[in-house]
């Protein structure tokens, strides 16, 4: 998680450049969520910093759908590995 | 569980309960670590192995980052054994594997053909190894920063740095390619 000084400032609302440097960490959830309504707040009434954030929104769940199929038999085959083990 | 000696009934239940529910996630990490089926799986068998034997010092914190850096481990062991000139210098062996691996770019008139979809494919591809790896354990896997860190051993903020430089240059390879405008795509 990450914290940076701004978010604490009470009232100040968040600039561009503050919400350009921690837009992808909040994206991916990494960013504490009490902080994360002020960038939400800037996010809704900021126009390009919107677009910023739908762009890079699309090109993770882009990503996200590309996670291969995982083999169910391989992974039978393994859990099989892990009883042997504790049978043995 | 501080105790390497625990009681072979002790172990047994540590390992099912810390070890069998992360299977699949460390399968999967380990697809995108090897990029080949069989030696993922050989790569789980020998995580599993080796966390099976020194399960009686793990502590119960944290068990997929712990099962992580056993992997990392074992990668690195596997890597050793198939290409030994690695062996005096370790720690540069993701890094040096990355820099070799590089994808080739195909070409973008295809990537305008085959849509989107295919385009952040091909950015992904054409992704130096260390930026396609971080990419691909926390955007495809969905890996957190810090497990990201375990498993290549760096810091959460050289994931998070490589992370953000390698969407940077997907996005910009989207836009060169003509797949993408003004936010949309295309």
């Amino acid at each position: 998680m990450i914290t940076r000084r701004w978010y604490r400032r009470s009232g100040k609302e968040a600039s561009c450049r503050e919400v350009g440097q921690v837009l992808q960490s909040y994206l991916d959830g990494e960013v504490e969520t009490e902080f994360t309504a002020k960038i939400e707040a800037h996010l809704e009434k900021c126009r390009d910093c919107g677009l910023e954030r739908d762009t890079y929104q699309q090109i993770k769940s882009s990503l996200a759908r590309q996670a291969p199929q995982v083999d169910s038999e391989a992974i039978d085959r393994l859990r099989e590995f892990g009883e042997q083990l504790t049978s043995e | 569980m501080g105790d390497q000696g625990i009681d072979e009934r002790t172990q047994r239940a540590a390992f099912d309960r810390y070890v069998v529910p992360e299977i699949e996630v460390l399968y999967r990490v380990a697809r995108s670590i090897t990029r080949n089926p069989t030696d993922a799986e050989d790569l789980v068998q020998d995580t599993m192995l080796r966390a099976f034997r020194g399960i009686g010092g793990f502590d119960g914190r944290h068990p997929r980052a712990w099962l992580l850096t056993i992997m990392r481990n074992a990668q690195i062991n596997r890597v050793r054994r198939k290409r030994p000139e690695l062996l005096r210098d370790p720690d540069a062996t993701m890094e040096r594997l990355a820099d070799e691996d590089s994808g080739d770019l195909g070409p973008e008139g295809q990537v305008i053909e085959r849509g989107y979809e295919a385009a952040v494919e091909a950015a992904v591809d054409a992704l130096p190894e260390k930026f396609r790896t971080v990419i691909e354990l926390v955007d495809i896997q969905a890996l957190s920063y810090q497990e990201a860190a375990e498993i290549i051993d760096v810091p959460t903020g050289t994931v998070m740095s490589r992370l953000h430089r390698a969407r940077t240059r997907i996005r910009k390879h989207l836009e060169d390619s003509g797949a993408y405008v003004n936010g949309r795509p295309t």
